[in-house]
């Protein structure tokens, strides 16, 4: 369990979050030691706290109040060299450190060696602490909030009449209880639902190469609990075939019911993951080369365009293959794709927040602040109402040119053909008056880059020349 | 913000500088009037815009860089005035002659040469100049407040103006016969033309400051009586008490301090003479100090006709990258070729002067110095180095001090001294009501 402080915050979050959003660690940590300890819980999970902690006697505090461990961001990256510019979203962090740009890279001077040098000073401090406490070890420390000295704090005029005795407060505790995890996480493998589906994919699992794999075809019913489905099946594709996978539709397999968190999450290529029914959150997480089709049940008598079939955050972070989804989706819909096609019925707000790539279809409505921070793929909405995009990226608001047309004729098709999606059916049925209705979005950079990709190949220069090429158009936009 | 990738794609350029030969035989400054203008914006476009800009911190007085540089870029003058302003009184006096400790703490500054901020500050005040945006801004209602500023250089000058726009009666007293401190007879015309101070006083006069001339606090009026006529008293005297050079010969005809030559130069300027007491024409004119006014003398030598020049610094020659005790953001030391070290000249580092020698008229016609180096953390000299060198003019360059107008007034510095100026304001207000 993460309590994440408020004092903290990327370089590329917004001053208003950074400064009005949250609350501080101390607050949070306290509560947390205090209900897990009154529940007898403290011993099954790692607390660890974050949020501006700088120096070793942060540390302490924060193990005192009940943390174990303790997340370090700003101050390593500034003995790195980071001077703290807030422009890590905009690729033109000046000591190469949140750029790809290579110009920039070059500056970078950080060392491993600062960083551990750093950390041995804070781990110098902390034992100094822990030894005038009388502990022997940061675990013996943990919890104990009653040897925070809190007088001269307290005792300053602005804090007049604070009590801070709630938040240093420790439960009363049997003879021994200890006050920080012991027992390990049982996260329950073994019952896990992709042990049924690795066996049943044991004819393409069990092939000499990716060629011979053979064809393997199931049903299976899921349910809620079913948490991470295809992960595990996926992950072993990629153990045996490695990145590259199997040949696309090797392993398909269709689920009904309703599946719990992350159905599909990073599948590679030859995985086909079909579901009818309706899922959770993070369909698709981190997909990367693999197919997720989301459709009602074949027994639903309600019109899949009007209703929900997934949650939040589809697609999250993928870096490849496919999505189908016949219904409306969540928030945070293809939140840092880098790859993946992924097609939809509507979406909640933010949707394609931070994709760097892949492409995002919308055949219903969209939530407002769509496109925020994103900086590369291309996303295609029907109906597309400018207000709802991100202000920065309204300008990226374009027209369909021809390959975007055939792509999407075809992308919309296969989503017909896939889930059977009415929505699909009639705008293929009068397909030009449809396409009047789409609006492109690309940001402007990523086009520029695509422009100056293609130039490269066409005027036949090296893969090295081309990425350099490419760069420049990254740099000067 | 401005142009995010400004400084990926624009080079560092600063202000063109004329000719030496041009520029040696007139008192112009030295740069090429215009020259900024065509490049400033893309030059302001290199900012950054830092989430945490140190330049703010660099600048003692807090300017808001980031954001004048951002209405630079966009060539929005009038609002990059009022940002300027916003901070900075005199603008056209740093944009000219601040070191740009600004420039040392820039995030650019890192790696790459900094964004020229020096140039882009004086482009916003002297383009606001020539627009007419600076304008007299008199307080809507005065306090009945009064305030005497002593000392009307830069420090004297900003309290006078920000004190009086509050609405207080401000005079300021100059113990010169002209308003400006070292602004008006330290620097040389070369480096600031004396214009951009009488436009400001004349703004200032505008607004309702006050001047007096020619009246020295602690002589022509004390400081119990200056307590006694306002309600507030600024001391902004600086530092003029020279640092002396004990050196044998050191009274010999020739030998002056910097603040002797320079003010008698700009006198010239002035029209009050038509030439300076002291000259370097014809001269062999060496220049003891290696600091911003050993230049100015060596500028002012070079203007004069000087045989030779000769700067002597005590110091070891300085590197032109950052030595590892002076990181970013710190104010280095750095190896700096001013406008009048490109004039000619010679600098030469590690020498203390030993002593002075003189022609039978009592006119110093050598110096006498021997190399030095650090030992143990000490300046050492190296048995075996003296030599002399041509020297018939010499400026000395002493560390300014702290002068004595701030011990008058000390708390309890001259109660009996007081209760007379207490008995002289009374018998002068008599007077006045008489004259009255």
């Amino acid at each position: 369990m993460l309590i994440s402080g408020h004092d903290g915050g990327t370089g590329a979050s917004p001053l208003t979050s950074l400064k009005h959003a949250g609350g501080p660690w101390e607050l949070g940590l306290a509560e947390t030691q205090q209900t897990l300890l009154l529940n007898g819980l403290r011993d099954r999970i790692v607390v660890q706290t974050d949020g501006q902690l700088k120096t070793g006697r942060d540390v302490v505090i924060a193990a005192l109040l009940g943390a174990e461990e303790f997340g370090f961001a700003t101050a390593p990256l500034v003995v790195s060299g980071c001077v703290m510019m807030r422009v890590c979203h905009l690729d033109t962090c000046p000591v190469g450190i949140a750029t790809q740009n290579p110009v920039l890279r070059e500056r970078y001077s950080g060392q491993a060696e600062y960083v551990v040098n750093f950390f041995q000073f804070i781990a110098e401090e902390v034992r100094e602490l822990l030894a005038e406490l009388g502990f022997r070890t940061l675990d013996e420390a943990i919890g104990h909030a009653e040897l925070l000295d809190t007088g001269r704090a307290v005792q300053h005029w602005k804090a007049q009449g604070l009590d801070l005795g709630p938040l240093l407060y420790v439960p009363e505790l049997p003879e021994g209880a200890v006050r920080h995890q012991v027992v390990e996480q049982d996260h329950g493998l073994a019952k896990a639902l992709d042990n049924e589906l690795i066996k049943l994919a044991a004819d393409a699992l069990n092939a000499e190469s990716a060629e011979s794999a053979q064809p393997v075809r199931a049903q299976v019913a899921i349910r809620n609990i079913n948490r991470t489905v295809g992960t595990m099946l996926g992950h072993e594709v990629t153990r045996k075939f490695g990145g590259a996978g199997l040949p696309d539709d090797t392993i398909d397999i269709t689920f009904t019911g309703s599946a719990g968190q992350s159905f599909g999450a990073f599948a590679p290529r030859g995985v086909t993951l079909r579901l009818e029914g309706d899922a959770n959150d993070y369909v698709g997480k981190g997909l990367s080369g693999g197919r997720v089709i989301v459709r009602p049940d074949r027994g639903a008598d309600h019109l899949a365009e009007y209703s929900t079939i997934a949650g939040n955050t589809l697609a999250y972070g993928a870096t490849g293959g496919e999505m189908y989804l016949r219904g409306k989706v969540g928030e945070r819909f293809c939140v840092r794709n880098s790859g993946a096609t992924v097609v939809s019925e509507g979406v909640g707000d933010h949707g394609c927040e931070y994709m760097t790539g892949g492409r995002a279809v919308v055949l219903g409505p969209t939530g407002r602040n769509f496109a925020a921070g994103m900086s590369g793929g291309i996303a295609y909405v029907i109906d597309l109402d400018p207000d709802n995009v991100n202000v920065d990226l309204r300008d990226a608001v374009g027209e369909l040119d021809d390959t975007d047309k055939q792509w999407l004729h075809d992308a919309v098709r296969r989503h017909q053909e896939e889930t059977g999606s009415t929505v699909a059916a009639a705008l293929l049925a009068d397909w030009d008056r449809a396409l009047a209705r789409f609006g492109k979005i690309i940001p402007a950079t990523y086009q520029a880059v695509l422009a100056a990709k293609d130039a490269a190949e066409r005027a036949g220069l090296s893969e090295s020349a081309t990425h350099e090429k490419m760069m420049e158009a990254a740099t000067n936009g | 913000m401005a142009d995010p990738k400004g400084f990926l794609t624009t080079d560092r350029e600063v202000a063109k500088t004329r000719p030496v030969d041009e520029r040696v035989k007139d008192w112009n400054e030295v740069y090429v009037p215009g020259s900024l203008l065509p490049i400033i914006s893309k030059q302001a476009g290199r900012c950054m815009d830092c989430g945490i800009p140190f330049c703010h911190n660099g600048c003692p007085l807090g300017n808001l860089i980031p954001e004048w540089n951002d209405y630079a870029y966009r060539e929005d003058w009038r609002e990059a005035s009022e940002r300027l302003h916003a901070t900075n009184n005199f603008p056209e006096f740093t944009g000219r002659l601040c070191p740009a400790p600004c420039e040392s703490a820039c995030v650019l500054g890192i790696n790459q040469p900094a964004v020229t901020i020096k140039n882009v500050e004086v482009t916003i005040i002297d383009k606001a100049w020539d627009s007419g945006d600076v304008t007299p801004q008199p307080p809507e209602r005065l306090s009945g407040k009064t305030v005497a500023v002593i000392g009307s250089g830069p420090a004297g000058l900003a309290a006078a103006q920000q004190l009086t726009r509050a609405g207080h009666t401000v005079a300021v007293y100059e113990r010169a016969d002209r308003i400006g401190g070292l602004l008006r007879y330290g620097i040389p015309e070369f480096k600031m033309e004396k214009r951009h101070i009488n436009r400001r006083i004349e703004q200032m006069r505008a607004e309702g400051t006050k001047f007096r001339t020619e009246t020295e606090i602690g002589r022509d009026i004390d400081a119990a009586k200056l307590r006694k006529r306002y309600d507030a008293v600024v001391i902004a005297a600086g530092a003029t008490t020279s640092r002396d050079l004990p050196a044998p010969g050191r009274e010999l005809n020739g030998i002056h301090f910097a603040m002797e030559y320079l003010p008698l130069a700009n006198k010239v300027q002035e029209g009050d003479l038509t030439t300076p007491p002291i000259t370097a024409e014809g001269k062999h004119v060496v220049v003891i100090g290696g600091g911003d006014t050993g230049a100015d003398c060596v500028g002012t030598a070079h203007r004069q006709g000087a045989a030779s020049v000769t700067q002597l610094e005590i110091m070891p020659k300085p590197g032109e990258e950052r030595a590892p005790g002076q990181p970013w953001p710190t104010f280095p030391m750095l190896y700096k070729v001013t406008s009048a070290h490109e004039e000619g000249g010679e600098r030469v580092y590690s020498v203390s002067t030993t002593h002075f020698e003189g022609d039978e008229d009592g006119n110093v016609q050598w110096l006498h110095l021997i190399e030095v180096e650090f030992k143990d953390g000490k300046l050492e000299q190296k048995p075996g180095t003296e030599r002399k060198i041509p020297a018939q003019l010499a400026p000395v360059i002493g560390t300014d001090r702290e002068n004595g107008l701030v011990e008058q007034f000390a708390p309890g510095a001259g109660r009996a001294r007081q209760r007379g100026a207490r008995r002289r304001l009374r018998h002068q207000r008599g007077r006045r009501l008489r004259r009255r």
